[in-house]
C-alpha cells in the first residue's frame, strides 16, 4: 500500500522530468534541423523557473486561475494511470477507457481558462483547438477500438502484457493499419505542425495563451509538456509494445518523439479545412478496415 | 554551465532565470525591427542566448522599442509595456529612441523616449547590427547580476512622472479615463 501511494506520487514527478528534457531535446534537435546551434538542453527549466517568479499585474478572475490549475491537475492525473515500464499504481480493468475521458480534461482547463480571459484571438483559439479535436478523436477512437477488440480488454496493463512476447507481438505488427492511422493523426494530438494552428503564435497571438503571462504561462508550460508526454507514451503502450523496465519505455518513448520533433520542424501549418479533410480521409478510412479486420479476425 | 553560474544559480534562482530566458515582445515598433528576423533565425541564432520572440506583451519580460516612436505608436508602446509581468526591461534599439535620430526635427516622433517609459539600455546606431543585440543582451545580463536593471521598479515608484508625460502628449489613451477617439484606434 506504502509503495503504491509512494508510486502515485512519483510517476507524476518522474513524468514531469522526461517531459521537461524532451523539451528541452526538441528545441535542441529542431535547431540543429534548422543549422543553427539551439539554446541549452536545460532552457525549458530556466524559461519556467522565469515563467513561476514573474508577477502579474492584473487578475482575469476565479475562472482564469482554476482553469489552469485544472489542466495541470488533469495532466497529472491521466500521468498516473498510464502504464510507463511496468509502474503502474493505478491499474484497474477500465483503465483505458478513464485515460481516454483524462485525456481531454488538460486542454479543456486550459479552454476554461482562455474563455475567461475573454480575448477574441484565444476565443478563436479555443474554438479551432476543438475543431482539431473533433478532426482526430475519430480516427483515434477507432483505432483505440481496434486495440481493444484484438486484445479483448480495456486495461492497459493487459494490452501491454499480450505484446510482451517478441517483436511480432506488437501492436504495430498485430495491427498495422490501425497503428498507422494513429502515426497520422499523433502530430493533431501533440498539436504540432502541421497541425499547430490552434496556438499560431504569426495568426492568433498564440490563441488559447494570448492572456496567459507569468505563473500562468509556466503552468501551462507545463501541463503542455505532460501532455505530450501522455500522448506519446500511450502510443508506446498501445502499438510499441510498452516496456519491462522505465529505461526501455523512455528510448521507446524518445524514438516516437523524435519522428515527431523531425515532423514540426520541417512542414508547415495546415488550414483549419485542410487539416480536418486530411484528418477524416486517410486516417479514418485506416483505422475503420483496421477496426473491421480486428472485429472479423475475433468473431 | 561553469562553477560560477552555478553558485549564481543557487544563489538566486530568480535572477537566474529571468537573465537567461529573456523573451521579446514580437512588436514591429519601428524600422528597426528588420533586424529582428536575421536575429532569431538560423543565420544568427538569438535561441542559444534564450531570446526568443512572444506573439502577446503577457509572455514576453523584453521590450526592444526598434527605430522612430511615432504618437500613434507611443500609445500602443505604453499599452503594451503596462500589460507586460514584472520584471521587465526595455531596450532602446537605434538612434531614434535615442535622440529622435534623423526624425530630430519631425512633428510627429518621440525625441526622449525615457520621458514616457524606464529604458534600462541604449543600443545606438542606425542601423545597429545584428550583433549589437548580442551585446545589447550580454551588457542587460551583467545589470541583472548587479541589480540595477529596475527600470519596472522606476515605473512605479515615479509613475507621477512619467504618467505626466504620457497625459501631456497622449491626453485620449484609454487608460486615462476618456473615451478613445476615431483618431487613434492604437493609442
Amino acid at each position: 500500500m506504502l509503495t503504491r501511494i509512494a508510486l502515485i506520487l512519483a510517476l507524476p514527478v518522474v513524468g514531469f522530468l522526461v517531459a521537461v528534457l524532451f523539451m528541452g531535446l526538441s528545441r535542441k534537435i529542431t535547431a540543429r534541423i534548422q543549422r543553427r546551434y539551439g539554446p541549452p538542453l536545460y532552457q525549458p527549466i530556466i524559461d519556467v523557473v522565469k515563467l513561476l517568479t514573474q508577477k502579474e499585474n492584473i487578475s482575469h478572475g476565479i475562472l482564469f486561475d482554476l482553469g489552469i490549475l485544472l489542466g495541470l491537475a488533469g495532466a497529472f492525473v491521466t500521468i498516473v494511470f498510464i502504464p510507463a515500464g511496468g509502474i503502474q499504481p493505478l491499474s484497474t480493468s477500465g483503465d483505458f477507457l478513464v485515460v481516454l475521458y483524462l485525456m481531454l480534461l488538460s486542454p479543456l482547463g486550459v479552454a476554461l481558462a482562455a474563455g475567461a480571459s475573454e480575448n477574441p484571438n484565444a476565443s478563436i483559439g479555443v474554438s479551432r483547438k476543438f475543431i482539431l479535436a473533433l478532426g482526430y478523436e475519430v480516427p483515434f477512437l477507432m483505432a483505440a477500438l481496434a486495440v481493444m477488440t484484438r486484445f479483448g480488454t480495456t486495461s492497459l496493463v493487459q494490452i501491454v502484457s499480450s505484446q510482451q512476447g517478441s517483436v511480432l507481438d506488437w501492436g504495430a505488427l498485430a495491427l498495422p493499419l490501425p497503428a498507422l492511422a494513429t502515426f497520422l493523426v499523433l502530430p493533431a494530438m501533440l498539436g504540432i505542425r502541421p497541425f499547430d494552428f490552434a496556438a499560431a503564435p504569426q495568426e492568433i497571438a498564440s490563441g488559447p495563451m494570448v492572456e496567459l503571462g507569468g505563473k500562468y504561462l509556466g503552468f501551462a508550460a507545463i501541463q503542455g509538456a505532460l501532455h505530450t508526454y501522455i500522448v506519446v507514451a500511450l502510443f508506446v503502450d498501445l502499438f510499441l509494445g510498452g516496456a519491462a523496465n522505465m529505461l526501455t519505455f523512455f528510448a521507446k518513448m524518445l524514438a516516437v518523439f523524435f519522428v515527431g520533433v523531425c515532423i514540426n520542424a520541417v512542414l508547415p501549418r495546415f488550414r483549419v479545412g485542410q487539416a480536418l479533410r486530411y484528418l477524416w480521409k486517410w486516417p479514418t478510412i485506416l483505422a475503420f478496415v483496421g477496426l473491421v479486420i480486428a472485429a472479423l479476425r475475433r468473431g | 554551465m561553469d562553477r560560477e553560474e552555478i553558485l549564481k544559480m543557487l544563489k538566486s534562482p530568480a535572477n537566474w532565470g529571468q537573465k537567461y530566458s529573456l523573451w521579446v515582445v514580437y512588436f514591429c515598433t519601428g524600422c528597426g525591427v528588420i533586424e529582428i528576423p536575421p536575429v532569431i533565425t538560423s543565420r544568427w541564432d538569438a535561441e542559444r542566448f534564450g531570446v526568443l520572440p512572444m506573439a502577446t506583451p503577457r509572455q514576453g519580460n523584453l521590450f526592444l522599442i526598434t527605430g522612430y516612436v511615432s504618437l500613434k505608436t507611443l500609445g500602443a508602446i505604453i499599452r503594451t509595456y503596462d500589460q507586460m509581468p514584472d520584471p521587465k526591461y526595455v531596450v532602446g534599439f537605434g538612434s531614434c529612441p535615442v535622440n529622435g535620430g534623423m526624425y530630430w526635427d519631425s512633428y510627429n516622433t518621440i525625441k526622449h523616449l525615457d520621458k514616457y517609459l524606464p529604458v534600462d539600455g541604449w543600443i545606438a546606431g542606425c542601423m545597429p547590427r545584428p550583433e549589437a543585440i548580442f551585446m545589447a543582451v550580454v551588457h542587460l545580463w551583467q545589470m541583472i547580476d548587479k541589480g540595477i536593471a529596475t527600470g519596472y521598479k522606476r515605473y512605479k515608484e515615479n509613475y507621477g512622472y512619467y504618467e505626466r508625460n504620457q497625459r501631456e502628449i497622449l491626453p485620449h489613451l484609454a487608460k486615462f479615463g476618456r473615451v478613445e477617439t476615431t483618431a487613434g484606434r492604437n493609442s
